[in-house]
């Protein structure tokens, strides 16, 4: 009889025992998702509030900034839309990546396709000279760069400036093709060379389609340095008819120090391209953030 | 055709296909390197084509700076709190992101929507959020945690600084993160389930070493990122008030084009900025690679 009750005692005792597990797992797992809420909140906020204050007038903000509009402002962005020349602006930003990516991408992938594909001293070496360079800070080299740039007439240019962004981003794209290609197997390089096709055809007719993996990688990577980029942007681009959209938006909140709704305004405006390209394509640009830092 | 003439063809293939890479990267990349060491040994002023070598007397004038010594401790600082806070955020996010089921999706979205865009236009939200929002919800709920001096202070602006920057890089490693947790086979993590472990010990002995290589690549990214910091500090405080949160990189920036235009000088800071990120990633890779293997 006591085995027995025993044995009874034992069974409840673990049946309880397991079920507090449960709920000790499930209480955890709801902190969890209450602590992504809130940082889900917090990562939001500015962004919210930027939205939100800026279709409000200045007084309406200045007595509830967390309230909704009573009613929609949008005087402030036709503000900023003229204050900043919004559409010179995006122009200028868009040609300044073009320019940089068609550089980057093409000449990045000869060269590092020729360099992993070519055995031998030289080629180890300038591999070597490209590779050392993505150490060196770029504060290192602004105040000579911005000198050279001076005089090779690049200053206060878009196109300028799409150039210099050539020079400081092929040494990553090199090293990353240069990876890449040891994928691709040598076998189509020498058959298409038996069929007679040159050494340009080849490259541009079979591998550089077969690095379309790496080339996207390359281009998001790219695009989001270049878009973002500032500091290049301020020194180089000495125009104001060359600035891009944030040197536009900077200028604006310097001189409209205190009003806060165009500022606002001229913020959302000049996040708008980033997000809606981010929603339409973030798979493709999280994978090619995720590629390219475990590549390199 | 003979040997001679095929290895011949092959070298100047090889130089023909890279020579449009090397002219951009030399012009642009390697002549300012090159160019900013030898600057550093000149008293040049940018506008004047007459200058003089001056030696290493630079470098002995920035180790004696007091704002440059300044901006060194206090990136020094902000680098530290950045490597933990950074990387803990990350992994932790990245661990309770992957948990979820559906809503996964959603987190990761939101949590890197700050990676997509400048420092600068996320700086300019966050003064208005640090400048007013802050105050008004202080005014409302008597909160005054809140009501800080974010911007002006310097014990606090560090802080501002620091969730700007925190707010705007986290995502970007939870990525990396999440791609590596991704590779830890689901049957480890059941076997040391099985054999008793709690969540934690998981964690602990069979997630945390797996993912041990995407740590090397998170901490080398923060702290190379970190070292260079500008936007955030351009666009929240200016380096200000005074040059109380000064970065590396905004007192290089002002030594050359706005307070002195001593273009040598400020080329001798560089090289030292230069100096600090070699041995740094020196020292990082030497105890990671020996760690690695450890492991």
């Amino acid at each position: 009889m006591s085995m027995f009750n025993e044995q009874i005692n034992r069974a409840v005792r673990t049946q309880t025992n397991h079920s507090q597990v449960r709920m000790k797992s499930r209480i955890g797992s709801w902190l969890a998702f209450i602590f992504l809420l809130a940082t889900a909140a917090i990562t939001l906020l500015p962004i919210y509030m930027a939205l939100l204050n800026s279709v409000k007038t200045q007084g309406e903000m200045l007595t509830n900034i967390l309230a909704l509009p009573t009613s929609l402002e949008l005087g402030n962005y036709a503000d900023a839309f003229r204050k900043t020349n919004y559409l010179r602006s995006l122009w200028n930003t868009i040609v300044v990546v073009i320019v940089g990516l068609t550089g980057i991408v093409l000449f990045s992938s000869m060269a590092g396709y020729k360099l992993s594909r070519t055995p031998g001293k030289l080629s180890g070496l300038l591999f070597g000279l490209f590779v050392m360079s993505t150490l060196i800070p770029f504060h290192s080299i602004m105040i000579t760069l911005v000198r050279i740039s001076k005089e090779l007439k690049l200053q206060g240019s878009a196109v300028g400036l799409g150039m210099l962004y050539i020079g400081l981003g092929v040494a990553v794209a090199i090293f990353l093709y240069h990876g890449f290609v040891k994928s691709v197997p040598r076998e189509l390089d020498e058959a298409a060379v038996i069929d007679g096709c040159g050494e340009f055809r080849l490259f541009y007719m079979i591998i550089m389609p077969l690095l379309l993996p790496i080339s996207a990688t390359i281009v998001i990577l790219n695009t989001l340095w270049m878009w973002n980029d500032f500091l290049l942007p301020l020194l180089i681009l000495t125009d104001y008819r060359s600035y891009t959209l944030l040197l536009s938006t900077n200028m604006l909140f310097g001189e409209y120090n205190n009003d806060w709704s165009a500022i606002l305004a001229s913020l959302v405006l000049a996040m708008l391209p980033v997000i809606l390209l981010y929603l339409a394509l973030q798979n493709y640009i999280l994978h090619g953030i995720a590629e390219g830092a475990i590549k390199a | 055709m003979d040997m001679a003439t095929r290895k011949w063809n092959k070298v100047v293939m090889l130089l023909v296909f890279v020579f449009p890479a090397f002219a951009f990267y030399t012009a642009f990349t390697l002549a300012p390197a090159f160019g900013g060491m030898w600057f550093s040994l000149t008293d040049w002023n940018g506008l004047n084509p007459v200058y003089h070598i001056v030696g290493l007397s630079n470098y002995a004038e920035a180790m004696g700076d007091r704002f440059f010594l300044k901006s060194l401790w206090f990136t020094a600082k902000f680098v530290l709190y950045m490597l933990v806070l950074q990387n803990v955020l990350a992994i932790l996010l990245a661990v309770l992101v992957e948990a979820l089921g559906r809503s996964k999706v959603w987190f990761r979205t939101i949590f890197f929507m700050p990676n997509m865009l400048s420092l600068i236009i996320g700086g300019f939200m966050w003064m208005f959020i640090f400048t007013r929002v802050f105050p008004y919800i202080a005014e409302k709920t008597g909160w005054m945690l809140l009501d800080q001096s974010w911007i002006g202070d310097p014990r606090y602006s560090f802080y501002a600084i620091l969730a700007l920057s925190l707010w705007g890089g986290v995502g970007y490693l939870m990525i990396i993160y999440i791609a590596a947790l991704q590779g830890v086979p689901q049957h480890l993590k059941e076997a040391a389930k099985i054999d008793g472990a709690g969540a934690f010990a998981v964690f602990r002995n069979v997630t945390l070493p797996m993912i041990y290589p995407a740590l090397t690549i998170g901490i080398f990214l923060t702290l190379n990122g970190s070292f260079k910091v500008f936007d955030a500090v351009y666009s929240l405080t200016g380096g200000g008030p005074g040059r109380s949160t000064q970065v590396i990189a905004i007192n290089i920036f002002e030594e050359a084009f706005s307070f002195s235009n001593r273009y040598g000088y400020a080329s001798a800071k560089a090289m030292i900025l230069f100096g600090i990120v070699v041995i740094i990633t020196i020292i990082q890779l030497a105890v990671m690679k020996r760690r690695e293997v450890q492991a």
